[in-house]
């Protein structure tokens, strides 16, 4: 088939224009939602962080802070009381060890580490049976004040103080021992994020 | 072509999912629940409308050659509109539907309208079949993420109607419910159509052509 180049730049104009108009199209949207897509994620994060932490005084995505936990940079929001005490620290953790792949879940513990709540935030758990990590409040409750000592950090089925699920064993085992990690590493790092949570709230104080 | 025929074909007699068994991905993996189908159904059927109404208007300025890139330029672009416009203000609903949003972009019934009906057609005449063809996904989205929410949670739309005594079927949430239930969604429609056809020739029956061959 013959094209003479008449025709070529005919199609070339064609799909220039077309692409031109998407792309100013597509970078109008990204404006437009830019805002509002920063406002959800803030308001997903902060009905999160009501769920875990302690009744607190403060903004706790205002003064979060990274702090490098075993190699990885991670955020922590603080709990203050109308003191300026610290009262809890909340942040992500992940076990990698679910039954369909991660499970993203955000701890609270307070300055005694003990472990304040556990909420899930995404996985991929088998709905009706490992799904119970998100909704089964009594499962959930289980977690509040348990802390490294007097806690046996298990399933019921390998000796420990959690329940199991009927049918979903490896789901809620996989959670409780990242609960457990986090609060190990919380243990260790423990004087040096207290500390960094009050120099980071003294800077944000001092600014505004 | 009859603006009525276009509204049937869409909804009905050329159906994405009833008759094509098209769009199958996003039918099988959101449809745990009504809602989910209802809104994973509204953003294909804003895609539709957006892609249909561009390559209706500039049907007479693309060449032929180049006019598959173009239609998929335009289709992406809707959908990245959509993803990021849900993303800001039903940010819920995305998080549920996830990358099936993105994915409506290899949805084939899109290009399929794009290709087969908005090229060829008016502005006006692709609006309603956008329209129709949309509301005929959407349809199908809801009718399974119906049954697959009554019979697995016994909600629908997350009204609880069973009572809390229901044993929910937890297979209709799992995958191979997605599969069983729809089996049963499209053999009701095949009888639906048989009995509609066979009424349509019962009455055509008694008034035989005139040259009287045998059909």
């Amino acid at each position: 088939m013959e094209i003479d180049s008449k025709e070529v730049r005919k199609m070339i104009f064609a799909l220039v224009a077309v692409a031109t108009v998407a792309t100013l199209a597509l970078g109008f949207t990204e404006q437009l939602t830019r805002a509002p897509i920063q406002e959800a994620r803030k308001a997903a994060m902060l009905t999160l962080l009501g769920q875990v932490l302690p009744i607190h005084d403060n903004d706790a995505m205002q003064d979060s802070f990274d702090y490098t936990l075993s190699d990885k940079p991670t955020r922590f929001y603080p709990a203050f009381n109308q003191k300026g005490e610290l009262q809890a620290l909340a942040w992500q953790i992940v076990a990698p060890d679910g039954y369909a792949g991660k499970i993203h879940m955000i701890v609270a513990v307070d300055v005694f580490a003990k472990l304040v709540a556990m909420r899930v935030i995404e996985h991929r758990e088998t709905p009706g049976l490992g799904d119970g990590i998100v909704d089964d409040q009594v499962w959930l409750n289980a977690f509040a004040g348990k802390d490294l000592v007097s806690t046996h950090w298990n399933v019921k089925k390998d000796g420990g103080d959690f329940d199991q699920f009927t049918g979903a064993t490896i789901t809620p085992r996989a959670v409780v021992h990242a609960v457990q990690r986090a609060l190990v590493v919380f243990q260790k790092n423990q004087k040096a994020l207290q500390k960094k949570a009050l120099s980071e709230q003294a800077k944000i104080a001092s600014t505004q | 072509m009859q603006q009525k025929e276009i509204i049937n074909n869409g909804l009905w007699h050329n159906n994405v999912v009833f008759s094509q068994l098209l769009g199958m991905c996003p039918l099988l993996g959101v449809t745990t629940s009504a809602e989910n189908g209802f809104w994973m159904g509204a953003a294909t059927l804003l895609v539709l409308l957006g892609s249909n109404f561009v390559v209706s208007l500039v049907r007479d300025w693309i060449p032929k050659n180049v006019r598959i890139p173009a239609y998929i330029i335009i289709i992406a672009s809707f959908v990245t509109i959509i993803d990021l416009s849900m993303n800001a203000w039903l940010h819920d609903m995305h998080m549920i539907l996830g990358l099936f949003i993105p994915l409506i972009v290899v949805n084939c019934s899109i290009l399929g309208r794009a290709e087969a009906f908005a090229s060829k057609n008016s502005v006006m005449d692709s609006l309603i079949d956008a329209l129709a063809t949309g509301a005929g996904f959407m349809l199908a989205l809801i009718a399974l993420g119906s049954v697959r929410e009554l019979l697995g949670k016994g909600e629908l739309f997350g009204f609880d109607l069973f009572g809390a005594n229901y044993p929910d079927v937890l297979m209709f949430i799992l995958p191979p419910g997605a599969f069983i239930a729809l089996a049963f969604i499209l053999a009701g429609v095949n009888i639906l159509n048989q009995y509609s056809k066979k009424r349509a020739d019962s009455a055509a029956q008694p008034n035989p052509s005139p040259q009287g061959q045998p059909s």
